[in-house]
């Protein structure tokens, strides 16, 4: 495969990705309020999700160096497609946290792995050109969450949107099958 | 080979996947539903099982019948205009009764009408008004529910009038264990005066036949008083005449003129025949710019004051204007809908006897000012004596003194406003008063007993009539012993 076809497919995977997270995340407060949280617990919950992504993302990196860049980026879709389904069930401000941090590993993944794909699938010279298409593609996507988000929790409770989001996240690994390893030898 | 690959990845991945989503919405199912509850001071709010909504007898029923079966508690809900507490409590299936609210029957020659406990006055007027009937006994405002205001025996600003228990010829209730009583001073007299006046403890009112009066044409008019004359001023120009119906005082909240400052409005009787054109009835105007001119007095002391000066020159204005009392009973009430996510306007009444309404309203000035609240507009009214509901704030004749206060919610703003009230009701108590019960639960245990002598009896009855407690509030949960 191109690695320009390629290219495309991680596009639309990452949108997707995006997607089905932006749908959620801006309205997460409203989730942290109903289990009986404040500001100060969501502060928390959204330091936990950095600090841990900031200490995995050099370890993921390395990883996928070795194991394939598109396997880890997978991973990060699939697994916070996984963490996704449990924010209905869970009670508790603890569970918050230790599911914060489980989603700033996977975190880590898609983010260090995406723009490491990125590097491999675009062509030195066009790079800038190539990037700036994939960022417009990706942005698009994330503002347009945001206003469903906002439109369709009106709606909805937060658990249909926890669960839409998942399935989106879902696809967006189905799509980045589309999009092969770029060979290793290259 | 890629192509197999890849298969051999999402095939399992879908399945996967989709036992997993099986899964956690399987557990989601099974879990309790919940559903939070609050009222409109947002001051409390409590997690509830469910909110029902009824529509039907039925509903109340079976609603009834899960909450035996789960063990679990009922509060009941009208408008939500209760402050707190009243109409929930943790846990509890909460039955909204706003949807249950029919006329079922206007006898128009006995005047009285027959109706759903979650309709609202402003249904029952606009039921009644053709038949040239209007309502004796409600609240200054008509957006309650039948049934809220019976729970809280309200009162109004008619000077003839006692409170709403007084307009009442029966209701039919229904108790924890799903059977229904006629409830009225000859049938089941016992529960009449627990159930009115008695926050939704004893069962659920379903509907009530309550008496009506003829819509009159009123012709209305405001004076200037001196606070310090205004008893006299209800005695001898409104007690004594016989020819003012509705009366409502206003005390000043505008920092130079707090609480001396009195305008009284009346609503005098007169022999003009309703015409069409007066029986029309009158729908609000000008929300948004009397939200917004509110608004400024929230905020800032001259707002306080333009308000003050702007309600004079509409009184000017409204001087010696003819109006009905169907429309005299709804005044614009929409204006005063807040939704400010870190603020909230709270009520509060006082009852004080005519004699001691100088001298609570000076206390009351030394308090305002000392504990530097946000006093936004207080208003008096009349009631007379009237003892017959078993938590009767009526036990004398007296005046009665609504206070709107805008106060942050955060715990340390509220737990203020609660040592404020602390200092209020001792006040009112030191004047041989009496404070109301439906809104904040700040009051002491010690100050609720001593402001309401016969409220160990009723929690006795209630423990008599509802013996596994079905019928629970957080009001209960704080006073009952």
């Amino acid at each position: 495969m191109k690695p320009s076809n390629a290219l495309k497919w991680v596009m639309l995977s990452q949108s997707a990705m995006t997607f089905g997270a932006g749908i959620v995340f801006p309205f997460y407060l409203i989730y942290i309020k109903d289990i009986g949280g404040d500001f100060t617990q969501y502060g928390i919950a959204y330091g936990l999700y950095t600090l841990c992504s900031a200490y995995l993302n050099r370890w993921f990196g390395a990883k996928a160096d070795r194991y394939g860049h598109r396997t880890f980026l997978l991973a990060g879709a699939w697994g916070t497609a996984v963490l996704f389904l449990l924010f209905p069930i869970i009670t508790g401000i603890w569970q918050v946290y230790a599911l914060q941090m489980l989603l700033g590993a996977f975190g880590a993944m898609q983010r260090t792995s995406e723009k490491a794909l990125l590097a491999d699938l675009t062509e030195a010279g066009k790079r800038g050109t190539q990037i700036g298409q994939y960022h417009f593609g990706v942005s698009l996507f994330s503002g347009a969450a945001v206003i469903a988000g906002g439109f369709l929790i009106d709606f909805f409770t937060l658990d249909i949107m926890f669960y839409a989001g998942s399935v989106i996240l879902f696809v967006s690994g189905l799509l980045l099958l589309q999009a092969s390893e770029p060979d290793r030898e290259h | 080979m890629r192509r197999t690959l890849r298969r051999a990845t999402w095939i399992p991945a879908v399945l996967l996947y989709a036992a997993a989503f099986g899964a956690s919405v399987a557990v989601r199912l099974a879990m309790p539903t919940e559903a939070e509850a609050t009222d409109v001071g947002r001051l409390m709010k409590a997690k509830v099982s469910k909110i029902v909504r009824i529509n039907t007898t039925e509903d109340v029923a079976r609603a009834l019948e899960e909450a035996r079966r789960r063990g679990l508690k009922v509060s009941v809900a009208g408008t939500n205009h209760s402050q707190g507490g009243q109409s929930f409590y943790e846990g509890a299936i909460v039955l909204d009764m706003k949807s249950y609210n029919k006329v079922l029957d206007l006898d128009v020659d006995r005047r009285v009408i027959r109706v759903q406990s979650g309709a609202t006055w402003a249904d029952v007027q606009e039921y009644a008004n053709p038949h040239g009937l209007a309502v004796r006994t409600m609240q200054s405002s008509n957006v309650f529910s039948i049934g809220g205001s019976l729970s809280a025996n309200v009162h109004g600003r008619d000077t003839r009038e006692g409170p709403l228990i007084d307009s009442v010829e029966s209701f039919r209730l229904m108790l924890a264990d799903g059977s229904i009583r006629n409830v009225s001073r000859s049938e089941n007299a016992e529960l009449f005066p627990l159930v009115i006046g008695g926050f939704g403890l004893f069962g659920v009112i379903l509907d009530a036949d309550i008496r009506l009066t003829d819509n009159e044409v009123y012709r209305e008019r405001t004076v200037h008083v001196d606070y310090r004359a205004f008893p006299d001023y209800v005695r001898t120009e409104i007690l004594a005449k016989g020819d003012v119906a509705l009366t409502l005082g206003r005390l000043s909240a505008a920092p130079d003129s707090l609480l001396s400052e009195m305008y009284v409005t009346r609503y005098e009787k007169t022999n003009v025949p309703v015409s069409a054109a007066l029986a029309r009835l009158a729908e609000e105007r000008n929300v948004e710019v009397n939200r917004f001119v509110f608004g400024l007095s929230r905020k800032f002391d001259w707002g306080k004051s333009f308000f003050w000066d702007a309600q004079r020159s509409v009184y000017a204005k409204q001087n010696g204007m003819l109006l009905t009392r169907n429309n005299a009973m709804r005044p614009p009430i929409e204006f005063l809908e807040y939704r400010d996510a870190q603020k909230t306007d709270l009520l509060q009444e006082y009852f004080v006897p005519l004699d001691r309404f100088v001298p609570f309203v000076d206390g009351m000035r030394e308090i305002v000012r000392s504990e530097e609240l946000n006093l936004m507009n207080v208003t008096v009214r009349y009631v007379p004596q009237n003892e017959e509901a078993m938590l009767s704030y009526a036990r004398q004749e007296s005046l009665a003194l609504v206070l709107l206060i805008n106060s942050k919610r955060s715990a340390r703003d509220v737990a203020k406003l609660e040592a404020s009230t602390r200092r209020l009701v001792d006040l009112a108590l030191e004047q041989g008063g009496s404070y109301y019960l439906t809104y904040q639960l700040f009051p002491t245990r010690e100050q609720f007993a001593k402001a309401y002598p016969q409220a160990e009896a009723f929690f006795q009855w209630k423990r008599k009539w509802d013996p596994e407690l079905r019928f629970m509030n957080e009001f209960y949960a704080r006073y009952a012993p």
